[in-house]
């Protein structure tokens, strides 16, 4: 006897569009998820804003000291808030909820669920570095970066490295509660080593070394280097897309669905 | 329709010898069943049997350590994506977007397969119409096992899968169930349960499953007559030494 013929039909645009859609509905129905990206750079752009002496002296032509110190580690949160806390906690709690388990028996593959979440972080790191750049704007006269467009592809790179440092943290955490314990203490981490509580240059210079070579420090080299329009270092780019790549590589051994 | 059945189409299930090991223990221990087209077939054992492990090959989340499985004659693994659109599942436990109405839900799994069944008719089929607006969070154990039936059969399957399917609810939730699975007319059903009453109103046959072996199998009415019971409940009894319900109480 033969085996029935099915023709595969893979689920199409329709279906992408629902799970993304299912996916900000679970991102803004829980608040938590909108809450701590949105919010918690705001309010260290404000604390910079209050610590930073001279904010209003130009380092470069129409940048402020104040854009070229604050606005760069903001950014650099908003991103790494997201793709090191946010995104490991969904997938860890729809590991053990066993959602992905449910969908892996139905011709979505989880593998749409991990990318809806990218999407849905995605559209949520763009409103948070907008919410950032209104408040920035509006209340400190801050500037755009010089080279806008440096700036733009530096964004996408730390991205992609504060989204492999996250699939780090989702593949090792065994429990939700742990993805957050994890993501946070990687956050504080690499932010503290990165400036976000002062410039990274007041900081020893063996830790100022060591911030330099993890994402977040990386981050904001590269996003100061497009402010005030200058190259942006090699060790950045190496640092961004090697934390991408070791990301990727450490999910592909070790992320678990189930 | 994308599907086309040949006039040869073979068994709905084919599962050959299957073994599943684990580092200490050997929870399915060379289960074989053959299940016609278009049967209620139920799998029937105490907690910890094997009869999950057992599904779970069949529908292709768990390689088997060894044996073999066809769904109408494809292979879980190596014909995966066509398999998916051919079977319906109903996991024991498994949770859903929980910030999600019930229609968002079916919305979204609907998508998913080519030839869905309409939003309102899944809803009605599991008289869930009138909770289409309530988040999946805020439904009743029995409102969630009926939603997850009406997601394993929105695709339309040859094959449906439902694990525990009244595990935990009330008689009335429990009826309501039954009566919506007995419409199934085309489908091909796996019924795991060790709720006797279940099996034996809704199952054409019967594979009793005890310590990963299948102990006994045909229709509950052979069964019976086998052991000379009165019941499917005492033909297990008689064929396992076991009282599922000593079971029970064990794991509450």
């Amino acid at each position: 006897m033969s085996a029935v013929t099915v023709k595969v039909r893979k689920p199409g645009l329709k279906a992408w569009l629902r799970l993304i859609q299912a996916e900000a509905k679970m991102v803004i129905r829980d608040y938590a998820g909108l809450i701590v990206p949105l919010g918690l750079p705001l309010l260290i752009l404000v604390m910079q804003g209050i610590s930073i002496d001279e904010m209003d002296q130009e380092l470069a032509e129409g940048v402020t000291v104040f854009s070229y110190y604050a606005l760069p580690v903001v950014i650099s949160m908003v991103v790494a808030t997201i793709a090191v806390i946010n995104m490991p906690s969904f997938l860890a709690t729809y590991r053990k909820t066993k959602l992905l388990r449910r969908l892996a028996v139905t011709p979505a593959s989880p593998a749409m669920v991990l990318i809806a979440q990218m999407v849905v972080s995605f559209i949520q790191v763009i409103l948070g570095i907008g919410l950032a750049f209104a408040v920035a704007l509006l209340f400190f006269g801050a500037d755009l970066p010089l080279s806008l467009w440096v700036a733009l592809a530096v964004l996408l790179a730390t991205c992609a490295a504060m989204y492999g440092l996250g699939m780090i943290v989702a593949s090792v955490a065994p429990t939700p509660n742990s993805s957050v314990a994890i993501g946070l203490v990687a956050f504080f981490g690499i932010a503290a080593l990165g400036g976000m509580f002062g410039p990274a240059d007041n900081l020893p210079d063996t830790l100022q070394t060591i911030g330099a070579w993890l994402p977040f420090g990386a981050a904001v080299e590269a996003f100061q280097a497009a402010w005030v329009g200058e190259t942006v270092e090699a060790q950045n780019w190496v640092v961004l897309g090697g934390s991408a790549v070791v990301g990727a590589g450490v999910a592909a051994v070790l992320f678990r669905w189930e | 329709m994308t599907e086309q059945l040949e006039q040869n189409t073979p068994l709905a299930i084919d599962a050959q010898h299957l073994v599943k090991r684990y580092k200490h223990k050997t929870a399915v221990d060379g289960i074989s069943l053959q299940i016609g087209r278009g049967e209620t077939f139920g799998i029937l054992g105490t907690n910890g049997a094997g009869k999950t492990t057992t599904v779970e090959m069949i529908a292709g989340l768990r390689q088997p350590s060894e044996g073999s499985v066809r769904i109408l004659g494809l292979d879980p693994f190596t014909d995966r994506a066509k398999v998916r659109q051919i079977l319906g599942v109903q996991l024991q436990q498994a949770y859903l977007h929980g910030s999600l109405t019930v229609r968002e839900l079916v919305n979204l799994y609907r998508s998913f397969y080519p030839n869905p069944l309409e939003t309102d008719r899944a809803l009605s089929m599991v008289q869930l119409t009138d909770k289409a607006r309530t988040k999946f969070d805020n439904l009743s154990g029995g409102q969630m096992q009926r939603l997850s039936i009406a997601l394993a059969l929105i695709g339309q399957p040859r094959v449906v899968i439902l694990d525990e399917l009244t595990t935990g609810l009330d008689p009335k939730a429990r009826r309501r169930v039954w009566s919506t699975i007995e419409s199934l007319s085309d489908q091909t059903v796996i019924l795991v349960s060790h709720a006797m009453d279940e099996v034996e109103r809704l199952c054409n046959r019967v594979a009793l499953i005890d310590e990963g072996r299948v102990i006994a199998q045909g229709s509950p009415h052979q069964l019976k007559e086998q052991t000379q019971s009165a019941t499917l409940e005492d033909a297990f009894v008689a064929l396992t030494g076991k009282d599922v319900h000593d079971d029970e109480e064990e794991d509450a």
